[in-house]
């Protein structure tokens, strides 16, 4: 990326922070489209996926079997208007969507997709992205309270209760990965699970953690089963009730990169993020399989978003007791319990620890 | 194993959730059936109930004779009828609006009509744009009846053996 | 235990009657329905349809219930095997020759023959040949026929011979070939005939002006109170999406048995006439400008109010007897409240000297029922068909149990009864008549004349035909003596009265008369009257009465429900006296040009099936009812307008919810003990000859009141269309002769 600005007339002659700049840019915007790319045809895999399950064929109109439906949606919510109630917190109303997709995007700075692409190779990644995870949830409390709602207010009051129920028990399965991989550079991480294939990756023996970390981002995004803040046949549409055109396109844009996030994350944890599960097997020589690289994170992705799709499909809505119940009477007794667990593993070198 | 034993494991392993994914997972590859509605279109049957029409005889009078019997039993009061002495001096309708808001489409005016005036015919592709055109007045519903006249006695002629 | 009682068994149910009693009568009484086509609890019993086949113990065969009397110990099965078979037998025969146009029929949904056939008809016919047609009877503006739905119950025939008196309809030829018609073609104008539409179990004569315009079971049924005349019998209004679509009779056996007038039957039409006021109206110079309510009200209470300035005398109110109670009541408060005694209701009272006589209301002297079990009725000044046909009907049946029903009136009038003796007067000179009346009845019983009534009869040789009537009275237990309401107009309506009451009192007869409207009771007892308050109380300086008020102009008059041109007795006088005054409103359901000619304000009152009130007839039941369906356009109840009226007025204690709260608020102020209803007056009688035609105190029967004149139905009857024939034609003598 910096060789392709260096190449540009007169770039070198800029001064170095403007550089500086214009190279952290130059990384951002791709991401970012790419990423905007993703959501749309995630939306677009959902609705043929989801319509495949239920022996429907999805979206067919609008394009080659329907591959510009997503297009043909964002075209129409900009061309709606966007309603913002009589009695609303206007300034509130209009940060809310926002507050909830600058995390969802900013979070991806730490994210190493290969082993040397990433935008911020810090050392403390996975406290940002803890940190800004936590944030996004105060773009649907906004939403809720901004909009003067009855069930606005519902649903970003459920919301708020249970991403603070799920945020502990998904702390507590990073601790885990934390003890295995000790390190809390996301790029470390993934390299402390090399060496060997898919049975050396912290799946095994984080097992349920990795269960418990992917359930909780299930119900961090508030994805079905866990959909509850929005709820569209107890409180109509939750938070984002009172939304329409964009500002409602807005917080759709953030649950899909949330989704993405979150299968990224799980991907990286627990799943050697660009790892080969192949390497080092002789059969396959160095084919691009048993290479490591962005299309096996890429793989592993999609692995996890096909997932998500596939529990919308599958699993009716929690009732609202249950999955407080879930979330503090078993995932995190369970986390503490595997934490303990670990601590015996670490001390009997067994596992990620046998040296 | 107890049966609280195997609860607990199945319970722990999700065992029913992952049942239940089983089963959505195979649906995925199922053989699908859905119809490309305007390019292909599911058979119909002469008895569909759908828009309704006003009939008339071969020589061009009207058949409803304003006998109110379809308002009697429309269960969702859709039709309103006011009756007058025709020009010919016959028992007729004055006004005789179907709300196609209220209808049920469930055919018991057909039913119920003595002289098959009243009849729910195959058309099922209309729209409204203006407010009251959900309201079939008599000249639309005997204009309706005059364009498909000939669709109307092919399908009562070929039900007419069941009835 | 009485001798005349008898026990019997109806479906193994013990049960006792009368002796005579039908068994019809006996499974009515008891709540076991017999079906049956031609017996009808107010006809003769004919037994031609044989419908009512029941099954008796030790008879051979089946016996028809109605033409069956009750025996002891008599055993009778309504719904064994052999009944059913025999019920069933005979449905089928009716259906041979019945039409299957049901749907097509009005009868439709309220048909006896229907609902016969679902429970004793089989589901598919057997019969497979022609079926028998009849040729339509053209009966009049009123009753439409399907004479090939006939069942030849006779129902219409019995009713033409038993109830009006006069044989309109009859049976011709036999067997299949029996029809129903008028023999020679002709319309039936009985007063009454609209009862063989009810009576008629099929769809075979039917109500014409209703023809095909509703179904029996899409309209809703409210209880009204005619609006025509002075026995208020009761009617039920059938409403279909807020217009009333036809009138049948009530029953309540106390007045109207189950008839209905058909003037009361066919007025309804005149509801939606087009010259219906539908808005508030103001002129403005010679401009008629429509206006919100708000606006009017204010309008005519300010311009009232500024107009009459302290004066309330300069302030004349004329209501008509067709208004409810309610209204009246508020009318003489208002007036009251403004200071004005000039109010009045007797729009076509000529003569008014006897006034403070009067009884505080005009009475009939016996109750309607009473009416049949009169042994001698003396009527004067009365064409009774026209002025009450129900109360005509009543005299009727006291006539042909053995009463003895004498007449006093000018022209005759064809009673379909045996008549004692019938009085012409020359002219319109009802007083000699009745002087002779008197003075025989005087002669006859040894008794002196009264004093008051000695010159009025001096020099009287009563004719044979006086002493008759004075001999029917005399003898008769029961005796009344009454005055039509040509009497009540007659320019010597107290000299009538005087005289009329000294008959009574020397006969010992009851005494009383018909009054205008339906409502002149209600009127009295409200104080519509320029001499009384409310409930009769008397006023220390008398009002002007109507004609007095319009002789001498006012500076202001209200109308209420009145049509200056059509319904005063003055009606010139009027229209002048309304000219030159300064501000008029009048509260009204119609657009007439006379109106518009001579107010200022127009404010659109409902008529009576819009309206909630009471009506107090001639017997002074007092009869409430509500309003069946929306007023008209803009119109409001009359009682609401008046009393917003009364508010923007500050006539104090005007804050009614409802009509009832008027009616109590009234009853309140009525005093229980002074409600004497009969005349006690001593007025020294004269006997002058008056100038008067009878076309001029004659209304004809339907041009009686504004809905009448506009119902369209009954403007086609002959009876109509002779009455204005005749009625043209005095005129055009009476202008010949000046």
């Amino acid at each position: 990326m910096e060789a392709l600005l260096n190449a540009l007339p007169g770039w070198t002659l800029l001064p170095e922070t403007v550089q500086t700049v214009g190279v952290i840019v130059a990384q951002i915007v791709p991401i970012l489209i790419a990423l905007t790319l993703c959501v749309a045809y995630l939306t677009y895999a959902e609705r043929k996926v989801i319509g495949y399950i239920q022996n429907r064929i999805g979206p067919n109109r609008v394009g080659y079997k329907g591959l510009l439906q997503p297009f043909a949606d964002v075209l129409k919510l900009m061309l709606k208007e966007v309603v913002v109630p009589t009695n609303s917190n206007r300034f509130l109303f209009v940060i809310a969507p926002l507050l909830a997709i600058i995390p969802a995007f900013a979070t991806w700075a730490v994210i190493p997709f290969t082993d040397s692409f990433v935008l911020a190779d810090i050392n403390a990644g996975l406290l940002y992205v803890l940190a800004l995870t936590s944030v996004g949830v105060y773009g649907v409390i906004l939403a809720g309270w901004a909009s003067n709602s009855k069930y606005a207010f519902l649903g970003a009051m459920r919301s708020a209760a249970q991403i603070v129920a799920y945020e502990i028990a998904m702390g507590f399965a990073l601790v885990g990965v934390l003890m295995a991989a000790g390190s809390l550079n996301l790029s470390e991480i993934v390299r402390a699970q090399a060496g060997g294939t898919l049975m050396s990756w912290f799946w095994l023996p984080l097992l349920p953690l990795f269960v418990v970390y992917f359930i909780s981002g299930i119900a961090e995004t508030n994805r079905a089963p866990f959909d509850v803040a929005e709820g569209e046949s107890e409180i109509v549409a939750g938070f984002h009730v009172e939304y329409s055109g964009m500002a409602f396109a807005v917080f759709f844009l953030a649950e899909y990169a949330n989704m993405i996030l979150i299968s990224a994350l799980t991907a990286l944890f627990f799943l050697g993020g660009w790892l080969s599960p192949f390497a080092g097997l002789p059969v396959l020589g160095d084919t691009f399989l048993a290479e490591s690289g962005f299309f096996w994170f890429a793989l592993k992705t999609a692995l996890f978003l096909f997932c998500f799709l596939w529990f919308r499909a599958t699993f009716p809505r929690y009732r609202y007791d249950q999955i407080m119940r879930l979330g503090w009477k078993v995932f995190i007794p369970v986390t503490i319990i595997w934490i303990f667990v670990l601590g015996g593993m670490v001390y009997l070198e067994i596992g990620p620890w046998a040296r | 194993m107890s049966s609280m034993t195997r609860s607990f494991f199945k319970t722990y392993f999700l065992w029913e959730l992952l049942q239940g994914l089983r089963l959505t997972f195979r649906n995925l590859w199922v053989r699908k059936f859905t119809v490309a509605y305007p390019e292909e279109k599911t058979p119909q049957s002469p008895r569909f109930r759908g828009l309704h029409a006003l009939r008339r005889y071969a020589n061009g009078e009207e058949r409803c004779i304003a006998c109110k019997l379809c308002e009697a039993v429309c269960p969702a009061l859709a039709i309103t009828i006011e009756s007058a002495t025709g020009p010919d001096g016959t028992r007729r309708t004055s006004r005789y609006d179907i709300d196609l808001f209220k209808c049920i489409y469930c055919g018991f005016c057909e039913e119920a009509c003595p002289v098959d005036a009243i009849v729910e015919t195959r058309i099922h592709e209309y729209h409204m744009e203006r407010r009251g055109e959900n309201i079939m007045s008599k000249d639309k519903l005997l204009a309706v009846g005059d364009r498909y006249e000939a669709m109307i006695a092919a399908d009562k002629a070929a039900d007419a053996r069941y009835r | 235990m009485s001798d005349d009682s008898i026990n019997l068994e109806i479906n193994g149910q013990p049960a006792t009657a009368r002796k005579g009693q039908m068994l019809i009568e006996v499974t009515d009484n008891v709540g076991t329905y017999v079906p049956r086509f031609c017996y009808h609890k107010k006809l003769t019993v004919a037994a031609n349809c044989r419908m009512c086949l029941v099954e008796v113990d030790r008879a051979p065969k089946p016996l028809p219930a109605c033409a069956t009397p009750v025996t002891e110990g008599m055993k009778v099965y309504t719904r064994s095997p052999k009944a059913i078979a025999a019920q069933r037998a005979t449905m089928e025969f009716l259906l041979i020759n019945h039409p299957l146009d049901c749907p097509i029929c009005d009868q439709g949904g309220e048909c006896e023959l229907q609902d016969l056939a679902m429970g004793f008809g089989r589901d598919v016919s057997r019969f497979t040949e022609r079926k028998r047609v009849v040729k339509d009877k053209n009966l009049g503006p009123l009753v439409s026929t399907d004479m090939t739905r006939c069942i030849h119950c006779t129902r219409c025939v019995r009713f033409g011979q038993e109830i009006a008196g006069i044989q309109e309809l009859g049976t011709t030829g036999r067997g299949e070939h029996m029809e129903i018609g008028t023999y020679i073609e002709r319309s039936v104008d009985h007063e009454l005939s609209g009862n063989i539409i009810d009576l008629c179990p099929v769809g075979a004569l039917n109500n014409k002006p209703y023809r095909y315009s509703a179904r029996a079971w899409e309209m809703t049924q409210h209880a009204m109170v005619s609006p025509h005349d002075c026995a208020g019998s009761n009617m039920h209004l059938h409403v279909l999406r807020g217009t009333v679509r036809r009138v049948v009779p009530r029953e309540r056996e106390s007045i109207n048995e189950t008839w209905l007038a058909d003037r009361d039957r066919f007025s309804y039409q005149g509801l939606y006439a087009e010259d219906r006021l539908q808005r508030p109206m103001i002129r403005q110079g010679d401009r008629w400008r429509e206006s919100s309510w708000e606006q009017a009200l204010e309008y005519a209470a300010t311009q009232l109010a500024a107009t009459l300035g302290n004066d309330g005398d300069h302030l004349g109110v004329v209501a008509s007897p067709t208004a409810t109670l309610e209204e009246h009541f508020l009318l003489s408060r208002l007036a009251r409240h403004l200071g004005s005694h000039n109010i009045d209701h007797r729009l076509r009272v000529r003569d008014t000297r006897d006034q403070q006589n009067d009884p505080v209301f005009p009475s009939l002297g016996v109750t309607i029922a009473g009416i049949d079990t009169l042994q001698a009725l003396f009527v004067v000044g009365s064409r009774l068909r026209h002025e009450a046909p129900i109360i005509a009907h009543r005299v009727r049946k006291a006539a042909m149990a053995g009463g003895r029903v004498s007449f006093l009136s000018a022209g005759r009038d064809e009673y379909l009864f045996p008549v004692s003796a019938y009085l012409d007067a020359a002219g319109v000179d009802l007083l000699d008549g009745l002087a002779g009346v008197l003075v025989a009845a005087a002669e006859a019983k040894g008794a002196p004349l009264p004093e008051h009534l000695a010159a009025a009869c001096s020099g009287v040789i009563p004719a044979d035909e006086h002493r008759r009537v004075a001999a029917d009275l005399l003898d008769a237990e029961h005796a009344a003596v009454m005055l039509g309401l040509i009497a009540v107009r007659h320019p010597r309506y107290a000299d009538l009265r005087a005289l009329a009451a000294g008959v009574a009192e020397v006969t010992g007869a009851s005494f009383g008369q018909l009054s205008d409207g339906p409502n002149s009771a209600g009127a009295c007892l409200a104080g519509t009257l320029p001499h009384r308050l409310a409930g009769g109380v008397a006023v220390e300086r008398p009002g002007r009465g109507l004609i007095e008020m319009f002789e001498a102009p006012r500076k202001a008059y209200l109308l209420h429900a009145i049509e200056p041109d059509a319904d005063l007795a003055c009606a010139s006088l009027a229209q002048r006296a309304l000219e030159s005054a300064d501000f008029n409103i009048a509260l009204t359901a119609w657009d007439t040009p006379a109106l518009r000619a001579t107010c200022n304000v127009l404010l659109p009152i409902s008529n009576f099936a819009e309206t909630s009130g009471t009506f107090v007839n001639a017997a002074g039941d007092w009869q409430s009812f509500a309003g069946a369906t929306r007023p008209a356009g803009e119109n409001r109840p009359g009682w609401k307008v008046l009393r917003v009226l009364g508010n923007l007025l500050e006539l104090p204690d005007c804050d009614y919810a409802s009509s009832e709260e008027v009616r109590e608020h009234l009853r309140t102020v009525l005093s229980t003990d002074g409600l004497y209803s009969g005349y006690r007056g001593r007025f020294a009688a004269a006997r002058d000859a008056v100038d008067v035609s009878l076309a001029e105190l004659d209304v004809p029967m339907y041009q009686l009141d504004a809905v009448l004149r506009r119902a369209f139905a009954l403007q086609q009857t002959r009876t109509a269309r002779t009455t204005a024939v005749e009625s043209t034609a005095a005129a055009r003598i009476e202008a010949v002769n000046a």
